[in-house]
């Protein structure tokens, strides 16, 4: 009873008990962030230095003088004119392209029954298996056989077949998990399937589909080893082949060179920031008794 | 305003029968119910009658035109479903205005319907809110007035109410009936519930397994169940069943309950003198008496306030009784019932089948 009473009238608060395994999560995604920060923050302190700081200068100290001409230098001595307007128009057309066609083909796969469906799935799903990497000596010859080398369709259209198998995937496992009422309704409301993927299905899905340009974006713009076989002309090339015909020519000018990757990484960080804040969830919440 | 006729409709997936050829007539403007157990087939009915699901056999009409082969959008219905179904990124207006959006409405016409329906549910102040910012109850209001606004000639309700909390599904009970009684649309309406079968329907349709058991006015049902699955399914607390034998003594029949008794029964009843039965018996048919009566030992007293419910032991048998009066009764205490005989219901102990009176 005297024990009741004394811990009832007890007027200390209590410390809440220090949660270690939280603390440690903390310290070790701030240094994750550090790992990943670094090497940015060591990119774009050198695209602002001049050779001689560089030699001069830890890597990771701040550019006393910025050199803003090194970016000026780079565009033009890397022929960023040629290689960015040829990187702006294949992800330009690429990207809402693949991802307008992958949401139609998983809508159809999600929601509508029809025999071989499953069939259909599974080789979609085996083309998201096959390394590309494999295929390159094949879709060389293949694409040559089009006279489509040198071309925007000679790459897009490879773009699109290796990029959107994994994207139907991913789509086609979410449009399941909506509720299947919500196209039912509109179907008594006279909707055609077209009107529900695009007035029911596309807008619900906003987030799963930003994540989905994100990420076709990023590895678009980056793309590398296709675009090096399927465009030989320089007039043809993009970014990331320009990038490595500079840092092959001048990799001794490090502001430079920095400054080119900077410009190269920039867009792709653009879109990430325009489109992260569609990453939210619950868009579909009210639409059915959760 | 129209009529639905189900002909013989049946439905299989695969191999495996989930309805054996169904019969319902439905007039115009009638408010039918159909209820049963989880899995006896009657949301798959009111699906095939939306043409949301397809149907094996038989036929469906509706105003006397067979749309077994039309598609949902024209067979000129509406559907309320049990998870509200509302399209999340529009608002309550357009979400009510959707269908006449498609359908080419002119979006003067559009307002004017969906303000006309806001205004029977009283949505006006939510007509610009998205589902998200809406309560259950105001979700379930605005996917009827998206039924509404579309004037259909037959409403079909999908368990409307099961998501809603006990207080506001009494609430939405009375809206829809009396929705129901102003605009005289035909209603096919689904539900597991029989107090909702009970309090709203014109016509009540129970089914089990796939069959019909039975179909009439929710009184006649209630005080002529065709056997004993409607008998225990309709009716809260569900019915008594006592096992009994029919027994005659100087010409007055009466039901021998084994070691609890026996009671009288009325006159045209003779006929299965020595025949095993089954007796129902309603809670309310059973009452107290000062004296007489058959013995039993009184088990769990439920007062509700209205009524007093209690479980009782009579010979190996546990009934419910409800008493309109309060009483003071408690655990192991010994009563003697009075049962109303004239509301005894007996049942062949082997079909399960009423047996009438002669």
């Amino acid at each position: 009873m005297t024990a009741t009473s004394a811990s009832l009238f007890d007027n200390r608060i209590e410390k809440p008990q220090r949660d270690w395994v939280l603390v440690a999560l903390w310290i070790s995604l701030a240094l994750v962030a550090l790992i990943w920060v670094a090497p940015f923050v060591f990119i774009v302190f050198t695209s602002l230095k001049s050779n001689a700081a560089v030699m001069g200068t830890s890597a990771f100290s701040p550019p006393v003088d910025p050199k803003f001409a090194n970016y000026t230098g780079a565009w033009d001595r890397g022929r960023f004119n040629t290689t960015f307007f040829n990187s702006v128009i294949i992800t330009a057309i690429k990207v809402p392209l693949g991802l307008f066609i992958s949401a139609m083909a998983a809508y159809a796969l999600a929601k509508i029954p029809f025999t071989g469906r499953k069939m259909l799935l599974l080789a979609v799903l085996f083309g998201t298996m096959i390394p590309f990497q494999v295929m390159l000596a094949p879709l060389f010859t293949l694409v040559n056989g089009l006279h489509l080398i040198d071309t925007y369709p000679g790459v897009i259209l490879p773009y699109l077949a290796f990029g959107i198998p994994y994207q139907v995937f991913i789509l086609q496992s979410f449009f399941r998990g909506i509720p299947k009422e919500l196209s039912e309704a509109a179907r008594i409301d006279g909707a055609s399937h077209f009107t529900i993927f695009r007035r029911i299905f596309l807008p619900v899905s906003l987030p799963v589909l930003a994540a989905l340009l994100i990420l076709d974006f990023v590895s678009t713009w980056n793309e590398f080893a296709m675009a090096l076989v399927l465009l030989q002309d320089r007039d043809m090339w993009t970014l990331p082949l320009g990038l490595s015909a500079f840092q092959g020519q001048f990799s001794r000018d490090y502001g430079q060179l920095n400054a080119a990757i900077v410009m190269t990484v920039l867009p792709a960080a653009i879109v990430y920031l325009i489109f992260q804040r569609y990453f939210v969830s619950g868009l579909t919440s009210g639409a059915v008794k959760g | 305003m129209s009529t639905v006729q189900i002909r013989d409709v049946r439905k299989s997936y695969g191999a495996h029968p989930v309805l054996h050829g169904v019969d319902i007539d439905i007039a115009d403007g009638e408010f039918v119910i159909l209820v049963g157990p989880s899995g006896c087939g009657k949301s798959t009915l009111l699906r095939m009658v939306a043409g949301l699901e397809s149907i094996t056999g038989g036929t469906i009409s509706i105003d006397g035109r067979v749309v077994n082969g039309l598609e949902p959008k024209d067979r000129d219905i509406a559907m309320v479903f049990q998870n509200y179904a509302l399209y999340p990124q529009m608002t309550v207006a357009q979400n009510m205005g959707f269908a006449l959006e498609l359908a080419g409405t002119a979006k003067d016409e559009i307002k004017r319907k969906v303000d006309h329906a806001a205004g029977v549910l009283g949505l006006e102040p939510l007509l610009q809110r998205k589902p998200a910012q809406l309560s259950g109850g105001q979700r379930q209001r605005v996917a009827m007035g998206r039924a509404i606004v579309r004037d259909p000639k037959v409403f079909l309700f999908d368990e409307p109410l099961s998501n809603l909390d006990a207080k506001l599904r009494v609430k939405m009970r009375a809206e829809i009936k009396a929705l129901h009684q102003r605009l005289k649309t035909t209603i096919v309406y689904v539900t597991h519930d029989q107090i909702e079968a009970m309090t709203m329907a014109d016509t009540i349709v129970v089914m089990q397994g796939g069959h019909i058991e039975q179909i009439g006015t929710p009184l006649d049902l209630y005080d002529h169940p065709k056997n004993m699955f409607v008998a225990g399914f309709l009716g809260s607390p569900a019915m008594n069943f006592l096992d009994g034998v029919v027994a005659k003594e100087q010409d007055a029949a009466f039901l021998d309950l084994g070691g609890a008794g026996r009671v009288p029964l009325a006159g045209g009843m003779s006929h299965t003198v020595g025949k095993s039965v089954i007796v129902g018996i309603r809670p309310e048919d059973i009452g107290i008496a000062d004296t007489g009566g058959i013995p039993a030992e009184v088990l769990v007293v439920e007062p509700t306030g209205s009524e007093t419910h209690l479980a009782v032991r009579l010979g190996g048998q546990e009934i419910i009784v409800v008493l309109r009066s309060r009483v003071a009764l408690i655990p192991g205490e010994r009563v003697h019932l009075s049962f109303n005989d004239a509301k005894f219901h007996l049942f062949d102990k082997d079909t399960k089948e009423v047996i009438r009176e002669l």
